[in-house]
């Protein structure tokens, strides 16, 4: 399309966005019909947002139409890249991702005195889920309750959060929190709104620019050059190698590019993260579960895939990413804790739980949803409690943690934000019981962070935990950096074999000699209407579940093997779906195992907690015959609360339909808000 | 998707885009030195370019990517088909 037309059909009322459209070829010129002139409406009314300032209304449109004409919206021809200048690394200790696991692992292991080597699909600080923390939760044993909190985390966590792990947060939060803002990822900042005008002009752009250096995600490149820690980026790792029954290194690719990069290494750090299908309003779409295919095929048992995600997206704006969260991603995170006591530790596991868990059930099962974009939160009138503010920080002027006080920012009504997320903390490759560290039990390979470590700490259901997991993953990977090291240190190098390179390349290149298959973009789109339904996401059953893992067989079994690539980007594409169906029919088998409630996995068919049969991990794990097949691994004694309390006792709400499946009275109040 | 340019006159060649994008929607042209908005149905509407752009040369728009559910129609890459879209314009 040239110039010339979208000229011409911008007169038409058309619009220069038709322009960029046609960079996207056929199909995006497809979809957009019906939103051309909306959005060109939209673009001429934003420039005459800023041209508004010096000139009458009518005159502005009449600008900004000028300005829109002279536009160039078409796109130059996408170039070649060249490989990188380094494609082989030799390091003690491979830490793979950049996030905040990721980059605490590196640093400890750089600390002990070994070399280090970072390994990012994207950019250290800017891929995964790094860049999108609001608020930072640590405990200060001198000022809060460590009982209360306790007794909190169990209770919201239904009885199969691992306290051991929750121990060592208690521990090590502070001095995790004190590391971060020693390297200045925690810096506070003035708010929009308290900083000028930006708020008022959604001046989002120059917000970021006149607190450029305050930029938290600028930081994690600096820590790594601080420390001399080598990293590669736009590099994705497809395998981890072990030889003779231990570590020896990983493999992958440079995405631009297309280039093989090996990294020979005594001891791997995986802080690779956990994945969504396809993001839609929670931008995690860097995830794609890596790091869980993968460690299932090197047969380690992965637990805690059943319970979903709850982030939620703006019904009338649910792909767009930037307009549910700007503010939030773009000021401070804030600083949050201590807001737990004895007297609320019930009452606030309740209250999160009937926010978190129940609510995106009862809106499944019963319809309620959908705003018109005018509900928002203003944080500024909240209580402290609500903030996740420290109850004393109102009294206590040496108090950090005023909790959450971003700008108000429309409030999310949908849930499924990220189809295919786990719950926080929860999912991953389970590394034993008494596991501290993240060893996966091959030697040499250690996993921490979130999507990668089951660990736990909030079991079933996150909401008790709300804002710790960038602090909670920070010290995982600071034991798992320290452990790789204190290996590694143990251990000569052995290179990864010729072998293995050359049979990774053969996978890794693979789609790029499929002649006639699919689009991977396509085939994501496919996998997450299987898998976005609430009859699937929220509110399962077996039938469900089981239509659902037929089709999902379909896409592993005649999908997967056919999907093409004409570019090293379309390789990732490719890949990543191998990974994303992988996940899900992990996810589905789990699903199906837990046949109870409990927390963010919800069974219509056996609506209700089941501690007789289920105060247990479910692990899917690859067997020797290469079947995926699933276990229990009932948690310890001493996190199950006092079995013998009655149900009323230990749960105070309930699943639809869970009373009168016990045989307990009705509530008064209707639906699961009762109570 | 939701990344669009706005206005590649505004782009400075600064490739913030292309350092910051997690999805790998960017691309740079050396020979232009311009950002290269090359696969945008793979943005997840984060906003990180956009507010990173230093030229303000990109904008952010509801729409998101998605294929239109018919049963064949994926049998050629994204790719393939912007080379068939260049056709057609001819």
């Amino acid at each position: 399309m040239s110039k010339d037309i979208s000229r011409r059909e911008f007169l038409k009322g058309a619009g220069a966005i038709a322009a960029g459209m046609a960079s996207m070829g056929v199909l995006g010129a497809c979809a957009a019909q019906t939103s051309e002139t909306a959005a060109a409406t939209a673009a001429a009314t934003e420039a005459a947002t800023t041209a508004a300032e010096t000139e009458a209304a009518a005159e502005s449109v009449e600008t900004a139409a000028a300005e829109v004409a002279e536009r160039v919206t078409e796109e130059l021809p996408i170039p070649e890249v060249d490989p990188p200048e380094k494609t082989e690394y030799s390091c003690d200790v491979l830490v793979i991702g950049g996030g905040f696991a990721g980059l605490s692992a590196a640093a400890a292991a750089s600390d002990a005195g070994q070399s280090v080597v970072m390994i990012d699909k994207g950019r250290p600080g800017y891929s995964g889920l790094a860049p999108w923390p609001s608020s930072h939760r640590w405990l200060d044993e001198d000022i809060d309750d460590a009982q209360a909190f306790r007794d909190c985390i169990n209770r919201g966590g239904e009885y199969i959060g691992n306290m051991d792990w929750y121990e060592v947060w208690i521990k090590e939060s502070k001095q995790t929190y004190e590391r971060l803002m020693d390297w200045r990822i925690l810096t506070q900042y003035p708010k929009a709104s308290d900083a000028g005008d930006y708020y008022d002009k959604k001046d989002y752009a120059g917000y970021r620019e006149a607190f450029a250096q305050y930029d938290r995600r600028t930081k994690w490149v600096e820590v790594l050059e601080s420390k001399g820690i080598e990293y590669a980026e736009y590099t994705m790792i497809t395998n981890v190698i072990v030889e003779d029954g231990r570590v020896c290194g990983a493999v992958g690719f440079h995405v631009p590019s297309g280039a093989i990069v090996t990294c020979h290494a005594k001891a791997v750090v995986m802080c690779m993260g956990g994945g969504c299908y396809k993001p839609t309003g929670f931008p995690v779409g860097g995830v794609t579960f890596d790091g869980e295919y993968i460690a299932y095929n090197l047969g380690l048992p992965i637990a805690g895939k059943e319970f979903d995600d709850f982030h939620m997206t703006c019904s009338w704006a649910p792909g767009n990413a930037f307009q549910n969260n700007n503010w939030t991603y773009l000021e401070n995170i804030w600083l949050c804790g201590g807001d737990v006591t004895a007297e609320t530790a019930e009452s606030y596991a309740t209250s999160k739980g009937k926010v978190m868990v129940l609510d995106r059930v009862t809106k499944a099962v019963t319809g309620l949803s959908a705003t018109d974009g005018t509900a928002v939160e203003d944080m500024s009138e909240q209580s402290i409690t609500r903030k996740g503010g420290s109850v004393v920080a109102e009294t206590n002027p040496n108090e950090v943690r005023t909790g959450k006080d971003n700008d108000t920012m429309f409030k999310g009504d949908v849930y499924g934000a990220a189809v295919g997320f786990g719950g926080h903390l929860s999912c991953g490759v389970l590394c034993g019981l008494d596991d501290l560290v993240g060893y996966s039990g091959i030697p040499g390979l250690y996993v921490a962070g979130d999507g990668i470590n089951a660990s736990a700490p909030s079991g079933a259901a996150y909401p008790c935990g709300v804002g710790f997991t960038s602090n909670f993953v920070s010290i995982q990977g600071n034991r798992a950096g320290a452990a790789a090291a204190g290996y590694a240190a143990g251990v000569d190098l052995v290179k990864v074999s010729a072998d293995a390179i050359a049979e990774e390349t053969a996978q890794i290149q693979a789609p790029l000699a499929v002649d006639s298959g699919f689009d991977p973009n396509w085939a994501r789109d496919q996998l997450h209407a299987i898998m976005a339904p609430y009859w699937i996401h929220v509110a399962k059953n077996k039938d469900t579940l089981t239509g659902a893992l037929a089709q999902v067989e379909y896409l592993r079994d005649h999908v997967a093997p056919k999907l093409m690539a004409r570019s090293s980007h379309d390789v990732r594409l490719c890949l990543e779906m191998k990974h994303k169906i992988l996940s899900a029919e992990m996810k589905l088998r789990a699903g199906l195992a837990r046949e109870e409630s409990r927390g963010l996995h919800y069974r219509s068919d056996f609506p209700y907690r089941d501690d007789k049969n289920f105060l247990c991990y479910i692990t899917v794990q690859k067997d020797e015959n290469g079947n995926m097949t699933t276990a229990k691994v009932p948690v310890k004694d001493a996190w199950k609360g006092d079995v013998n309390a009655d149900h009323e006792e230990r749960y105070k709400f309930y699943f639809p339909g869970e009373r009168e499946a016990l045989g307990l009275p009705p509530e008064e109040t209707s639906g699961g808000w009762a109570g | 998707m939701s990344v669009q340019r706005f206005d590649l006159n505004k782009c400075i060649g600064c490739r913030m885009c292309e350092i910051v994008c997690p999805m790998d929607v960017f691309r740079f042209g050396q020979a232009a030195r311009k950002s290269v908005l090359a696969y945008p149905e793979n943005c997840q509407s984060c906003g990180q370019c956009f507010v990173n752009c230093m030229g303000r040369s990109l904008t952010i728009v509801d729409d998101m990517y998605g294929y239109a559910m018919t049963a064949y129609r994926a049998t050629s890459t994204t790719a393939m088909n912007r080379k068939a879209q260049e056709v057609v314009d001819r």
